[in-house]
């Protein structure tokens, strides 16, 4: 099978290009054994890759024009040439790697993690089945960035959109019954950028390599919203 | 209005314009389609009676917003710099702001001839 992966070298190109390899597949075979075989072809080829199972969220690239995660795609689901690319939009480090850091400050400045302004209890604080229900569907984010740099949003404005990732984990603290932070959270994401460049083109949904939905989080953000204003 | 261009009260504003404009645009076309008033004469008392005169004031007025909106969203994501972006943003509000003094004057002229 035939796959043409995206070389960059910074000390020696000026732009990335696409070199061609070809690759024995077997039965079961993902994308990122792929990768693999083509690394014994050639070991300068550069990629991210850690657990393999699709929970660490490191081996995110743009497989055929679709952002997806190589170590659960397999290859028979893929048409030759496999032209494999690096995340679009991104500063490219090397070969499939990229830049993530626009991505990761997005993430911090939504301040993902709980706030309690009344005293912490002495036992852990308790919540209801219905209440930990709602955060189905928001707290199995991986952080691969396939949602945030398939978002034509966070193609333009990557500095001042928060993108779907970090939207979708604004969400899950909003949801949480345990956080107090409610006010400040949605102030902080008032203004034309952080939240409402969100067009719901939806890109995030379907690259989404955990079947989440970040546009249905982000418009309960501005439900909410709406609701705390009138 | 904060510092930065609202966000929420834009969202809100284009959300509930566009339910107006859905709607008056399907009246105003079934109107057409199924009862055409024939002649000028005719359409002069359609659009001079009170309750369709300040519909279709509204509906000139939902769409100035709307568009106002919309457009300014495009802008703000694909102009960059800020001399054009400032250009483009007063030559809209300039051309929204024209049309809706002129469909305001037809509508006025409607009511007094």
């Amino acid at each position: 099978m035939q796959f043409l992966v995206s070389r960059f070298n910074p000390e020696r190109d000026d732009k990335p290009r696409q070199q061609s390899f070809e690759v024995e597949t077997w039965r079961g075979m993902m994308l990122r054994d792929a990768l693999l075989e083509i690394k014994r072809q050639d070991e300068s080829f550069t990629f991210r890759h850690s657990c393999g199972e699709g929970v660490c969220g490191s081996d995110g690239v743009n497989v055929n024009g679709t952002n997806r995660l190589a170590c659960i795609t397999p290859v028979s689901e893929l048409n030759a040439p496999v032209e494999v690319r690096p995340f679009p939009g991104r500063p490219i480090i090397r070969d499939l790697v990229v830049d993530m850091s626009q991505f990761y400050n997005q993430y911090r400045a939504v301040e993902p993690w709980l706030v309690r302004k009344d005293p912490m209890p002495e036992q852990e604080i308790l919540q209801s089945p219905e209440e930990r229900e709602k955060l189905d569907g928001l707290y199995e984010c991986i952080m691969c960035g396939c949602c945030s740099t398939a978002c034509p949003s966070f193609w333009w404005n990557p500095e001042k959109f928060h993108g779907p990732q970090a939207l979708l984990t604004a969400w899950r603290f909003l949801a949480d019954s345990r956080d107090q932070a409610e006010e400040e959270r949605l102030d902080a994401l008032e203004g034309p950028y952080k939240l409402f460049r969100c067009h719901t083109i939806m890109n995030c949904v379907e690259v989404c390599p955990k079947g989440l939905n970040p546009t249905k989080a982000i418009g309960h953000i501005k439900q909410l919203m709406l609701k705390n204003a009138i | 209005m904060s510092r930065t261009a609202s966000g929420l009260k834009a969202w809100a504003l284009q959300r509930a314009t566009a339910v107006y404009i859905a709607l008056f645009s399907l009246y105003l076309l079934f109107l057409m389609l199924l009862a055409p008033p024939a002649g000028w004469a005719e359409w002069r008392g359609l659009f001079s009676a009170t309750p369709m005169w300040v519909g279709m004031l509204l509906y000139v007025l939902a769409i100035l917003l709307h568009a106002w909106v919309g457009v300014r969203d495009v802008l703000i994501d694909y102009v960059k710099p800020f001399g054009l972006r400032l250009a483009l943003l007063a030559l809209v509000g300039i051309t929204l702001v024209a049309s809706g003094l002129w469909a305001l004057q037809s509508l006025i002229l409607v009511r007094l001839n």
